[in-house]
């Protein structure tokens, strides 16, 4: 009981405090893999191209899969809950003063930090995966590839995480990779 | 298709199912289902729903939803859409979790896996390159994106408190531009 309550709280304050949709939940969801050890980083990490090639909100998806390795099914649907829940409160309050919010001076300011800092959040998880995850030159090679890649013609995220998968795969076979 | 709990559940259910790769085509999908075919609402709307939703805290998509559940039909409409929405990713999740631990370690799977590590970094790239575009526009913006992003590094703070702090700023911000302003 005290571990769903703890993770309905968890999901709960990321549902609160995540600016910037689905992607910026996962600043909060790294945090908790590293306080509470419901599951690794690199789990998140994995689950996290799932979620690009399954239906739904990535942050959703991820919640799910949070609260699934956590305790079941049961875990699933607290976890899940729990993130979309500030959204319903907060979205039913706002919609009866929709034109008051949009012109409000207090409003506007603290979307005005909110926006950079939401950013700033998803930019240190990217930095950190970046260090973590055991590229080696080669990998960081087909990174700055891909990137440079999408300066020229932004694909549909399925491109990278297909190529990068196929890539994987073959460097994997010719034991390029040390996994 | 008619315009209660039922039928805007099996709407969001068909946009839930649609929305691959991050919850940002939520609104082309929505326009094409409530406004193109449907008329249930205008296009907008639905654009204005979007940028709110995109402002406030929680998943974007999500919140898209529920605004216009609720201008479709109340608290029950608000209901309907975010239940539809979610409720494909949900299922996805718990049914590919129970197999997932099983199948990472294979060979061939472990490499898949590394390699799409590579391509979760390029899609988070992508993600801060595109909220970077519009958010980051002038000093103040800067000056927040510098000092989260060292906050956030150095991992001594809670996330929490830093986006606390981050609206405090920016409300001091405003209301500072605002007095020198009106001393002008």
């Amino acid at each position: 009981m005290k571990l769903f309550a703890l993770l309905f709280f968890q999901f709960f304050h990321v549902g609160i405090f995540s600016f910037g949709g689905g992607y910026a939940t996962l600043p909060f969801l790294y945090d908790i893999a590293e306080k509470y050890h419901w599951y690794s980083s690199k789990q998140l990490t994995d689950m996290l191209a799932i979620a690009s090639i399954t239906p739904g909100p990535v942050g959703v998806n991820v919640a799910t899969y949070a609260g699934f390795t956590t305790s079941g099914i049961f875990g699933a649907l607290i976890a899940t809950s729990a993130i979309i829940l500030p959204s319903f409160i907060i979205v039913t309050i706002i919609s009866k003063f929709l034109d008051k919010f949009k012109t409000n001076e207090m409003v506007q300011g603290a979307i005005h930090a909110l926006k950079p800092a939401g950013c700033a959040l998803l930019s240190a998880v990217g930095i950190r995966l970046l260090f973590t995850s055991n590229l080696h030159l080669i990998g960081t090679i087909i990174l700055l590839i891909l990137i440079s890649t999408s300066f020229v013609k932004k694909q549909d995220p399925l491109f990278y995480l297909g190529i990068s998968a196929l890539i994987g795969l073959i460097l994997g076979h010719f034991n390029l990779i040390g996994v | 298709m008619e315009k209660n709990f039922y039928g805007i559940f099996k709407t969001f259910f068909k946009v839930g199912t649609l929305l691959l790769g991050g919850g940002y085509v939520i609104l082309p999908l929505l326009t094409s289902e409530l406004a193109d075919k449907k008329k249930w609402i205008t296009s907008d709307e639905l654009v204005e729903f979007y940028s709110i939703g995109a402002s406030l805290p929680g998943i974007i998509a999500v919140n898209t939803a529920i605004f216009t559940g609720r201008k479709l039909l109340g608290t029950k409409g608000a209901i309907a859409a975010i239940t539809g929405v979610i409720l494909p990713a949900f299922l996805a999740i718990v049914l590919l979790a129970s197999i997932i631990n099983e199948i990472v370690e294979i060979a061939s799977v472990k490499y898949i896996f590394w390699g799409v590590g590579i391509g979760v970094i390029t899609l988070l790239f992508l993600a801060v390159k595109e909220m970077w575009k519009k958010s980051v526009n002038d000093k103040f913006s800067a000056i927040i994106y510098i000092i989260c992003l060292i906050l956030a590094l150095t991992k001594k703070i809670p996330l929490a408190l830093i986006i606390t702090c981050a609206i405090i700023m920016g409300i001091l911000y405003h209301r500072w531009q605002y007095k020198t302003k009106e001393v002008k």
